[in-house]
């Protein structure tokens, strides 16, 4: 119940914030402070929330200006359900079930993030046709671990990550225009270390000055030619926070894309402590009656 | 015909005065040419020196190769083998060692350069090669997979933090020879020996001027990424139709695996006191391949300066050497610069091509020069001498033009299109070094016309005299001291050959005239000995063409004490083998590589070949190991689980967890929608004849093992390749169509000897010696059981070509003497003298320098330039002895009506 409130109480003070006039501020954020509020931004979304995705992954080409899928997309779909704890709610405990395809329907990953370098990362796999529970022993402190794909697609959990911003030299390179929004241009340049577990060797991000979303990200490679770049569209006020419900990451080198779609997002759930355990992996009865209450909280 | 060639000749003689009379004229226009083709080759010239310039793209094969890097990422890399100078590579120090190279070399970014040098042998180091390193992976860092009280742990089988004890370390080396899937690829059974995988991105990296599709202005995504139903459904539009962009990848030459190469040995040799190391790879064998390009480099200077003072010597005028040099030189210039003008892209065998002119400017230039002199020794005037000599040598050399054409035109029947440039650009090559010694050599000779016989004795003549002047002891003593300086200074091999260039200068010099007079006499005495003897070495040498093996080998590109070779012997003795080859299946089905029956199937294929090729196959891995390993993974390493499960949603899961744990080895295991995958083979080298049997033998295990399939998967594609054994199946196609050419060229050669002679009898019996030469050198690598390899046979017909050459001016001019005088012991006493000297003089010149090829480190070029010059040097004699042999056996009139067949060379030598 006190994370429920906290929560709710983090998510209308972040609403709050960046609802506010951009102007009024927007002078004085340093890059290394914009990135923080998008680090922020991204928290939030997984954060007591529950949430519906679909990843789509296609061979892409270029027609009439438009670029489209050459070949059926491959789709999986997956529901994920996110809590934060600790202090300031930067542990996180997540579960997600893969619903699509059939083959790997059931399929369940629960993970524990600590913020605390110190405490390794626990995850759970379960692979329903095995049955079985398996603890992953994780690599994350690891710098030989490559960075994992989520699931199977282009995106990689590199990607995806949130923190680490002190390991990036950051630049606000300008102020532009992307996709008639209003944006900071900010480049990110890891430090040593950080390089030898990047893929990249740069990023430049295209940050909505008003909303803190990335509307498109270029990633370099090591003969600095861009190898990736990521595309935020459809951007909505979901649940009190900005989101980009379609993401898009174009592998500019293989021509293959993967979209990562929004179905549902709702924030502000209180999850039972309960439901982030094993048993939501293995007891499928248990984990629909729980999501079955989960669901109720939204209507 | 016999009007014909005569009418030729006296064409040939008026050629000089025309030449002259409009000398200005001509020197001008050739100079100009001249400077527009130098100015081309050195701002057009487009050339390839990249690996891939030896494949054919349009064979299947090498699509499918090309399919397999754009799908599962390159195959190039380093093999670095290291032998623990302690003997152990679990050893303390070893594994120290094996743990700071590996992660030197992962990053490298962060080494003090100032500890490193500047260049190796002789090439600058450029650190950022060290960004085509993709992957590291070595003892310090592989992980095993072990599954305990319900936890998968990936641990490393060498902690980063070395256990303290010894009976630690000796547990981590019996956990790691307990690893199926590492032993022998990254440590030896006895582990003596450790291994570092160092990856690459060769060949898949785009080219610089690459821009994506995606790039170009206004460009967006469709409008279905922004479109989600009412129903909370999302769904991307596709069209098949659409065009994907094909992305060109970089292609690497020899400079880049070689820069490559040396800058990681930068890296690596700082750890030579615990280890020594045995690179395989393409990066070490193309800077291999790079260094024998500088030598031959070296070579070719060297053999310039031996064919100047052979030059200098036999005519004993510098204006001999000068002359032939600056005739080849502008036929080299032209021969590369209308390529590059047209825009022919040239590859490295442009080096054999410029071989090919030299030896044939070289031989043109002899000839009308020794005429030249011979006339003037005679007191002729210089210009009639000079029209003289073009009359006698004029049509043969236009024979020999024609013949040596048709034998590397043959080449251009070659699928490969760098043999097709090659043969054309010799063509080229030979017709230009004709058309110089008609258009240029005649103006250069009136500039400068030594050899008066009223002139000045020359420097070399100054230095015969003072010779023959010293005491008899004296000679021996010089010779003596001469002759021990250059084995000491020079060693065995070198001091040999050198020796010989000496003894045999020192004959031909002062005794070329008592051996040209002794022939004849030879020949009239023993016709049938001479014959019998030619005849015999001919039936050995069919019959060692009989035993003669065509087959390229990597390893045997070297010298046996090289460093190349040893590598490959230590990798194929004590670790997986230095070759590797794939076997792509292509289901042409989405997620066909999960079916389980496809999958037990390429498992019982692996293990099909496994047993079946003990000795040439040490390991198979594909998509199949991943899943039994997961699976008996998961089941707590349960050996019953150590199979392919039967279902398909198990299997499906179970490469779930594998994809996204591992997604970089997940994409070079299996493409992204799960229809195309490949077997990873290792394999002890061997050489292209074996792969031969083994691809037809693996066909047929292959089309048993998926034959239960066809209902399943209809379209199923299953295709061997890789690119070491793609370059393997090459060398041997190219080989066979190369023998194949040969002996199309000989058959051309023998019909235009035909028509020349104007006889058919007179054409087969003067294809007699030219076929002894060619035979000669296939024979005797047949009888000593040296197999015949592509690079071999590349060089075969230019040897060949040559050898021919002195053959043909020798019957000619035999033919042509024969209509003028209507005798046959005058035309043979005339045609034994007058050409027998140039003859001579072009063998020597030429032999001697394709013997310095036997020095190369390249086994291909040694072994062609020692059997090309013992053919070159047999020519010779077949043309000395044999040819007068058979003549005076058979007595061919070569069309001649009425020509007196008697034979009495006293009467003839007296008439004269």
């Amino acid at each position: 119940m006190q994370n429920y409130v906290l929560s709710k109480g983090l998510i209308s003070l972040l609403a709050a914030l960046l609802l506010l006039p951009v102007s009024a501020f927007s002078q004085e954020l340093s890059p290394r402070e914009i990135m923080d509020k998008l680090e922020d931004n991204r928290r939030a979304t997984s954060n007591s929330a529950l949430s519906r995705m679909q990843l789509s992954t296609c061979k892409f080409g270029v027609r009439d200006g438009k670029i489209t899928c050459a070949e059926r997309p491959r789709v999986k779909s997956l529901e994920s359900v996110g809590k934060g704890y600790g202090l300031d709610l930067k542990d996180t405990k997540s579960v997600a079930i893969l619903l699509e395809p059939a083959a790997e329907r059931g399929i369940g990953m629960l993970s524990f993030n600590y913020d605390d370098g110190a405490r390794d990362n626990e995850s759970w796999l379960y692979l329903s046709a095995l049955g079985r529970v398996k603890r992953i022993a994780s690599g994350s402190s690891d710098d030989e671990t490559e960075p994992g794909s989520l699931f199977g697609s282009e995106f990689t959990t590199e990607d995806q990550d949130t923190g680490k911003l002190d390991e990036y030299q950051i630049k606000l390179l300008e102020e532009t225009v992307e996709a008639s929004r209003e944006v900071w241009k900010i480049e990110m340049i890891p430090n040593q270390e950080r390089a030898r577990k990047s893929r990249y060797s740069r990023t430049v991000m295209y940050i909505d000055k008003e909303r803190f979303i990335e509307l498109k990200v270029e990633m370099y490679d090591r003969y600095d030619k861009e190898i990736k770049r990521l595309l935020g569209s459809r951007v909505e006020l979901m649940n009190g926070i900005w989101i980009a419900r379609s993401t898009t990451i174009m592998n500019l080198v293989t021509n293959r894309l993967s979209n990562m779609a929004f179905l549902e997002m709702h924030t502000g759930i209180e999850v039972p402590d309960e439901f982030l355990t094993q048993r939501t992996l293995t007891d499928a009865a248990f984990r629909e009656t729980e999501l079955e209450k989960l669901r109720a909280q939204i209507n | 015909m016999e009007k014909i060639l005569l009418s030729l000749s006296d064409a040939f003689a008026q050629a000089p005065y025309k030449v002259l009379k409009y000398k200005s004229f001509v020197l001008t226009g050739l100079i100009v040419i001249t400077s527009v083709m130098v100015y081309g080759i050195f701002s057009r010239t487009t050339f390839d020196m990249t690996a891939d310039s030896f494949l054919d793209e349009a064979d299947p094969a090498a699509i499918a190769l090309d399919d397999f890097r754009e799908q599962f990422g390159s195959d190039e890399s380093i093999f670095l083998v290291y032998r623990a100078k302690d003997g152990n590579v679990f050893s303390r120090e070893s594994l120290e060692a094996a743990q700071q190279l590996t992660n030197d070399l992962r990053n490298w970014q962060s080494l003090d350069r100032s500890e490193y040098p500047e260049t190796m042998n002789g090439i600058t180091l450029d650190w950022n090669e060290l960004n085509h390193i993709r992957r590291v992976q070595s003892i310090a860092n592989i992980r095993y997979q072990e599954s305990v009280d319900d936890s998968l742990l990936s641990n490393r089988l060498v902690p980063t933090a070395l256990p303290s004890e010894n009976a630690e370390l000796g547990q981590i080396r019996g956990k790691a020879l307990s690893l199926d899937d590492y032993l022998l690829a990254f440590y030896s059974e006895n582990t003596e020996y450790g291994a570092i995988l160092i990856q690459t991105d060769f060949g898949t990296k785009p080219e610089d001027g690459f821009v994506s599709a995606v790039d170009a202005a206004d460009v967006s995504l469709d409008d279905s990424f922004d479109s989600f139903g009412d129903d909370l459904t999302f769904d991307l539009e596709f069209d098949e139709s659409v065009e994907i962009q094909e992305v060109d990848f970089e292609a690497v030459d020899m400079l880049g695996y070689t820069a490559f190469h040396v800058m990681s040995k930068a890296i690596y040799e700082k750890y030579e006191e615990q280890f020594e190391f045995f690179p395989v790879g393409t990066p070490p064998l193309m800077e291999f391949m790079l260094e024998i390009m500088n030598e031959m480099q070296l070579l070719g200077i060297i053999l310039v300066l031996i064919f100047t003072l052979l030059l200098w010597i036999l005519f004993r005028s510098f204006s001999a050497v000068l002359w032939p040099l600056a005739t080849i030189l502008l036929s080299i210039a032209w021969a590369v610069g209308i390529p590059a003008w047209t825009g022919v892209v040239l590859t490295t065998m442009i080096s054999l091509t410029i071989m090919l002119i030299f030896a044939v400017g070289i031989a043109d230039c002899i000839h009308v020069m020794s005429a030249y002199f011979s006339f003037r020794r005679q007191g002729q005037e210089h210009h009639i001498a000079l029209s003289h000599a073009y009359e006698k040598t004029g049509l043969a050399i236009l024979v020999t033009t024609i013949t040596t054409m048709c034998g590397v035109m043959a080449l251009s029947t070659s699928d490969l299109e760098m043999i097709q440039v090659f043969g054309w650009t010799s063509a080229l090559g030979v017709l230009l070094a004709f058309f110089f010694t008609i258009v240029l050599l005649p103006i250069l000779l009136n500039i400068w016309h030594p050899g008066d016989p009223d002139a000045d004795a020359s420097f070399a003549d100054k230095l015969g005299k003072r010779w023959h002047g010293f005491a008899r002891n004296t000679q021996i003593g010089i010779a003596v001291v001469y002759f021990s300086s250059v084995f000491f200074v020079l060693g065995l091999g070198v001091g040999g050959y050198v020796s010989l260039v000496t003894i045999l200068t020192y004959v031909v010099v002062n005794w070329q005239k008592p051996i040209l007079n002794a022939v004849p006499a030879i020949t009239a005495r023993y016709p049938y000995l001479i014959m019998a003897i030619f005849g015999a070495i001919f039936v050995s040498c069919l019959y060692g063409m009989s035993k003669i093996r065509i087959d390229s080998n990597m390893a045997e590109l070297s010298r046996e004490d090289s460093q190349l070779q040893r590598a490959y012997d230590i990798v194929d003795e004590n670790m997986a083998g230095s070759q590797s080859m794939e076997i792509v299946i292509n289901t042409n089905k989405v997620d066909g590589m999960m079916n389980p029956r496809l999958l037990q199937a390429v498992d019982e294929l692996q293990t099909r070949i496994e047993d079946r090729y003990p000795n040439e196959i040490s390991r198979t891995n594909s998509l199949a190991n991943i899943v039994k390993e997961t699976y008996k993974v998961m089941n707590d390493d349960d050996l019953a689980y150590d199979r392919i499960p039967d279902s398909e949603l198990m299997v499906s899961q179970l490469l779930y967890l594998f994809n996204s744990s591992n997604p970089e080895d997940r994409r070079a295991l299996v493409s992204d929608d799960y229809s195309k995958s490949h077997i990873s083979i290792s394999a002890y080298n061997a050489g292209s004849y074996q792969y031969q049997i083994f691809f037809t033998e693996m066909g047929e295990e292959i089309a048993q093992t998926f034959a239960g399939l066809e209902t399943e998967f209809p379209e199923l594609q299953v295709t061997v390749t890789g690119s070491m054994a793609m370059m393997m199946r090459m060398a041997d196609d190219l080989a066979r169509s190369q023998y194949a050419s040969l002996l199309l060229a000989l058959g051309i050669i023998s019909v235009i000897m035909i028509v020349t002679l104007g006889s058919f009898q007179g054409g087969l019996l003067a294809m007699i010696p030219n076929l002894i030469p060619a035979v000669l050198s296939f024979g005797l690598m047949g009888l000593l059981g040296l197999p015949l390899d592509a690079d071999t046979l590349l060089i075969a017909p230019i040897i060949i070509g040559i050898a021919v050459d002195d053959t043909i001016h020798f019957m000619t001019h035999y033919r042509i003497a024969l209509a003028r005088t209507g005798s046959m012991s005058r035309a043979l006493i005339s045609t034994i003298q007058d050409v027998g000297q140039a003859v001579m003089f072009t063998t020597m010149v030429i032999a001697l320098s394709f013997a310095l090829l036997s020095f190369s480190g390249h086994m291909g070029m040694a072994k062609m330039g020692f059997f090309g010059s013992v053919a070159i040097f047999f020519a010779l004699l077949c043309d000395l002895f044999l040819i007068p042999a058979m003549i005076i056996t058979f007595k061919p009139t070569f069309g001649v009506k009425d020509a007196n067949t008697d034979i009495d060379f006293s009467k003839t030598a007296t008439a004269q």
